[in-house]
């Protein structure tokens, strides 16, 4: 037993969630033991709520679960895939409003597998591109920053983060758009994420 | 190329799901065919992917895990084969309840008010014992189990506390959609031969939850499920299959 918990604790994502299809309960331990905590992060950034942050982790990985078989790493990594599903469903919560009504963000497949094959994450430690995240947004100008987070993670509209703040939809478009740049060259950089 | 130079201006704002609702199919549209922002659609996707790495560690509560694997367990375990009556099932009948059931009293208890003392003293019971670590029930006398929605209850769930000590289980709904008017959820106990035992009645809350008390041990059952049935008493036998359902640990 100890040598199959060792094993699995080595695998790659993309073996893990193919022992997930298979119905294995180790992998879904394993899964947890390594994006649980940051999973429960985001959901409890998001919400500021614990109890309502355990039921977002447990919807996402549920739903990893269940559908563990339409995973297509071609399309991303498993965490990116995890982590958003955290941070849409705590935003449905704390907008009040149902799944249905999400922006469709999904590409027609064909050209999402325009997206890198290989998991961009897989050389660094999750701690140090945790570091190099943080880095990257303290290095925003504040205004820039601050777009970013309203919309990612409150779920604010460019329109509503542009009423909040007082200044034009185009500023706030525009401020969006740059701090984004930024973040990509930045992190494209610290080879992060793929150019 | 004004059309190009507005929708590109929104593809942040896309990417972070920032849009307005109207707008965000034409710039969908327009990035599937724009090879320019499909490109910087992808750049920025691939930056809006690693935000979540930004926030702060928080930890998650122990027992998360085990609820998670446990939810995980009940959502693929087979879903209970019921035996449907083929003709109109009897109703409850308060009146001729012992002949109806056969000398089997109805021992589950929906959250009402006469169910409510009990119901609080067992929760104050089960959080006492949890903050302070005194009159807890043995470890072993409290078990967990969870029941997953399917289909069309796709979006509920329900955890179960065995009290086995006592008898009788607490179960917490979520998720629930409101029922049509005349309409109840009737919870069923499932043997592993696949006999179905009424355990209660409920209407849930405006918000989908409800706490509802079973009156009567899980012993000798293997699973959980509930239907929608006929109000305000249910029925003596399932009528359809159940989409909420989970096993009984």
């Amino acid at each position: 037993m100890q040598v199959g918990s060792e094993a699995a604790e080595g695998l790659a994502d993309t073996d893990l969630v193919a022992q997930l299809a298979a119905g294995s309960q180790e992998a879904l331990g394993q899964l947890y033991d390594r994006y649980g905590r940051l999973a429960y992060s985001v959901a409890y950034r998001v919400l500021g709520d614990s109890g309502r942050a355990e039921d977002v982790v447990q919807e996402a990985f549920l739903k990893m679960w269940n559908h563990a078989s339409n995973f297509d790493a071609r399309r991303g990594s498993l965490r990116t895939w995890l982590l958003t599903s955290v941070r849409n469903r705590s935003i449905d919560y704390l907008r009040g409003r149902g799944a249905h009504e999400r922006q469709e963000l999904e590409l027609k497949p064909a050209l999402a597998e325009v997206a890198p094959r290989s998991d961009p994450w897989r050389e660094v430690s999750l701690s140090l591109e945790r570091s190099a995240v943080r880095e990257a947004m303290d290095n925003l100008p504040a205004e820039q920053r601050q777009a970013v987070e309203l919309a990612y993670f409150a779920g604010y509209s460019h329109r509503e983060i542009a009423d909040m703040t007082r200044v034009p939809l185009s500023t706030v478009k525009g401020r969006m758009r740059l701090a984004l740049e930024k973040l990509s060259s930045y992190l494209q950089g610290g080879g992060l994420i793929d150019a | 190329m004004p059309e190009h130079d507005e929708l590109e201006s929104l593809v942040a704002g896309w990417v972070l799901g920032a849009l307005e609702p109207g707008e965000v199919a034409g710039v969908r549209a327009h990035v599937e065919a724009c090879p320019i922002c499909l490109d910087t659609a992808l750049r920025l996707r691939r930056v809006v992917g690693a935000l979540p790495l930004e926030v702060k560690d928080v930890i998650p509560p122990a027992a998360l895990r085990e609820r998670i694997l446990a939810a995980a367990a009940a959502s693929r375990g087979p879903m209970p084969a019921l035996v449907l009556p083929k003709t109109r099932t009897k109703q409850y009948r308060p009146s001729a309840r012992a002949t109806n059931l056969a000398g089997r009293t109805r021992r589950w208890v929906p959250a009402y008010a006469a169910a409510a003392s009990v119901v609080l003293s067992l929760v104050v019971g089960l959080v006492a014992g949890d903050v302070i670590g005194r009159q807890a029930p043995a470890p072993t006398a409290v078990v967990r189990s969870a029941l997953v929605g399917h289909q069309g209850l796709a979006s509920a769930r329900a955890n179960v506390i065995d009290l086995k000590n006592d008898g009788v289980a607490l179960v917490d709904f979520s998720g629930l959609p409101q029922l049509d008017s005349g309409r109840v959820y009737e919870i069923w106990l499932i043997t592993a031969g696949g006999r179905a035992d009424p355990a209660g009645v409920f209407v849930p809350d405006t918000n989908g939850s409800k706490f509802v008390l079973v009156g009567r041990s899980l012993a000798g059952y293997a699973q959980m499920a509930v239907t929608t049935e006929v109000g305000p008493d249910g029925t003596l036998a399932p009528t359809q299959q159940p989409e909420l359902y989970g096993s009984l640990v």
